[in-house]
């Protein structure tokens, strides 16, 4: 257990010693503030517009604002994500330090978990600050919380999947670069695997491809709707990539 | 007491055998040095040993814990260099140095007291508190001998402990395993002969995969040579000279190189003491009369080139 902890602190730590970490949040608050102010401005019009013609339904702040901007933020970190979580094994390969790790007293298994909880949590700081956005304008106007936090809910999940995706991709080369393209094409695949449903002719399919639509369970979160099926789903993902990624890690004695 | 103990050891690629059949055991306390060419299989067996590669076939026990059944157990009790120092260039040496005593598993209050010692005793003091990817090759050196000590272990094994270093670094690393000695256990691979010879207790020579000699640097050399040479050198040789060397009794050979000879002498000194008096007796204007020990040079070449044309198409 101790293992675990010793490993993700140095990781963790070597990541936000670099300007990498730095650089990614940098680009990523550009991005968000700019469409967020946008986004914000459009809020404002379409309220004007209710009031001018006296409607008595007010424009969706949650639809408008906060939906959008948890998109952006998802469709970022895929991007952030696999850059921060390319470097995670193929450093360690790239400088040697494989073999300190795997002559150390800590299992395959804590290496891995030390891993990704270091991804996990540069991921969700940078989650962390993109929620000061909708949380800030509550000093000017009171809403609905438990949207928000669904919405929230479904963005920690579904980025602790990019990371366990992004760490299995680069526990598979030595390369950066190919690390960083494999683990981009893999979290694409996730959110296109779903559209295979509509294409599928036998209804089983059609419905296993359905359960595996990434879009829908964010939809669903964004909604405001915490199911277990969604849940589960992107929890599965993470296991199923932190196991595969420490068969990799166990495997390297074997070669 | 038996702190390491390989037996049958096995390492192959498909058809290809990196080791075969390497069985050796090492005592509590002991240096052993494993020499060889390049791509003998000492990297190799060093890996096994340390729990980061597993073999085809063999066990591997170290201080009676097997690598395979308990590796945590084994990677407790052992500091183990890599061919390539295993540093993180983004860090320090101090916290570099902490966060492998952490790794290891050293007790935190102990962490402080482990990481100064090791500093203080690859002599890295001034550098303490750099980036590791600003230091000289053989500062990185330093620093992965700093990392193999850092948790006090029971056995060391260092790959190639000495590459890269400058000869005053080397002659600080030889005096640091003197030092070492007795505390630790340690097995050092290298393929500078001299190493060996000042630093170890016990030699084992690998070529091709395969253990081709193992003992100590003197039970070697009587065992190869059993034999020692004595080089003449004359003014005036002759082949009436060169007959006489030959009619002693107890030399097997007289070869003539240059203005000299080289004389094989087998068994006592006698046979030294008659050459010295046959040469000056034929009045051959003696310049030069040397005894030569065969040295750990020739066994090792020897060794390994008589392997090679027993088994001249096995490919390593």
């Amino acid at each position: 257990m101790k293992g675990i902890f010793v490993i993700a602190g140095k990781d963790l730590r070597n990541l936000f010693l670099s300007p990498l970490f730095f650089v990614i949040a940098g680009l990523c608050a550009i991005v968000w503030t700019l469409v967020y102010f946008l986004s914000l401005q459009e809020f404002a019009n379409a309220s004007q517009m209710n009031a001018l013609q006296g409607g008595a339904e007010t424009a969706s702040l949650h639809f408008i604002v906060f939906a959008r901007h948890i998109s952006l933020v998802n469709l970022v970190m895929i991007f952030a994500v696999s850059s921060m979580s390319m470097r995670l094994f193929t450093e360690e390969k790239k400088n040697q330090t494989m073999a300190l790790l795997l002559t150390s007293p800590v299992t395959a298994t804590q290496i891995t978990f030390g891993k990704f909880l270091a991804g996990l949590l540069a991921a969700w700081a940078l989650v962390g600050v993109s929620f000061f956005y909708p949380a800030s304008l509550r000093v000017f106007t009171a809403f609905d919380w438990a949207p928000l936090f669904s919405s929230y809910i479904g963005l920690l999940l579904i980025t602790a999947a990019y990371v366990a995706i992004g760490m299995f991709a680069s526990s598979l080369t030595e390369s950066t670069v190919l690390a960083v393209v494999m683990s981009l094409i893999f979290n694409v695949m996730l959110w296109f695997i779903g559209a295979l449903s509509e294409s599928s002719q036998d209804p089983f399919l059609a419905k296993t491809f359905e359960h595996l639509n990434v879009g829908g369970h964010f939809m669903n979160f964004i909604k405001g709707s915490v199911s277990l099926a969604s849940i589960t789903f992107l929890v599965s993902v993470v296991v199923l990539m932190t196991f595969l990624t420490q068969r990799v890690v166990e495997s390297n004695r074997w070669r | 007491m038996n702190m390491i103990e390989v037996t049958g050891l096995v390492k192959s690629y498909g058809p290809i055998h990196a080791v075969k059949d390497i069985q050796f055991t090492v005592n509590k306390g002991e240096v052993v040095g494993f020499l060889g060419p390049n791509g003998a299989g000492k990297s190799t067996t060093m890996k096994i040993i340390t729990g980061s590669m597993a073999p085809t076939g063999g066990s591997v026990r170290v201080a009676g814990f097997d690598v395979f059944e308990n590796p945590i157990e084994v990677k407790k009790r052992i500091g183990y260099l890599p061919e390539n120092p295993p540093v993180y260039g983004e860090m320090t040496v101090e916290s570099y140095l902490k966060f492998v005593a952490k790794l290891k598993g050293v007790e935190r209050n102990r962490i402080g007291r482990q990481v100064e010692k090791s500093i203080e005793k690859t002599d890295l003091g001034s550098v303490r508190r750099r980036l590791i990817q600003n230091l000289s090759k053989g500062f990185r050196q330093r620093v992965g001998i700093a990392q193999a000590l850092v948790s006090d272990p029971e056995v060391l094994i260092l790959d190639e402990p000495t590459s890269g270093l400058d000869p005053r670094q080397v002659a600080e690393v030889r005096a640091l395993i003197h030092e070492l000695k007795g505390e630790h256990t340690i097995v050092l691979s290298t393929h500078i002969l001299p190493e060996v010879q000042t630093m170890c207790d016990r030699i084992i020579i690998i070529n091709r995969g395969r253990i081709v000699a193992e003992d100590s640097l003197e039970g070697l050399s009587n065992r190869i040579a059993g034999s020692s040479y004595v080089r003449i050198k004359v003014a005036r040789p002759g082949v009436e000279f060169e007959s006489a060397l030959s009619g002693i009794n107890g030399v097997s050979s007289v070869v003539k190189i240059g203005d000299g000879y080289s004389v094989q002498v087998r068994g006592s000194d006698s046979a030294v003491e008659e050459i010295a008096e046959v040469t000056v007796r034929a009045k051959v204007g003696l310049l030069e009369l040397r005894r030569e020990i065969v040295d750990l040079e020739e066994i090792f070449l020897k060794l390994t080139t008589s392997e090679e044309t027993q088994s001249p198409g096995s490919a390593v």
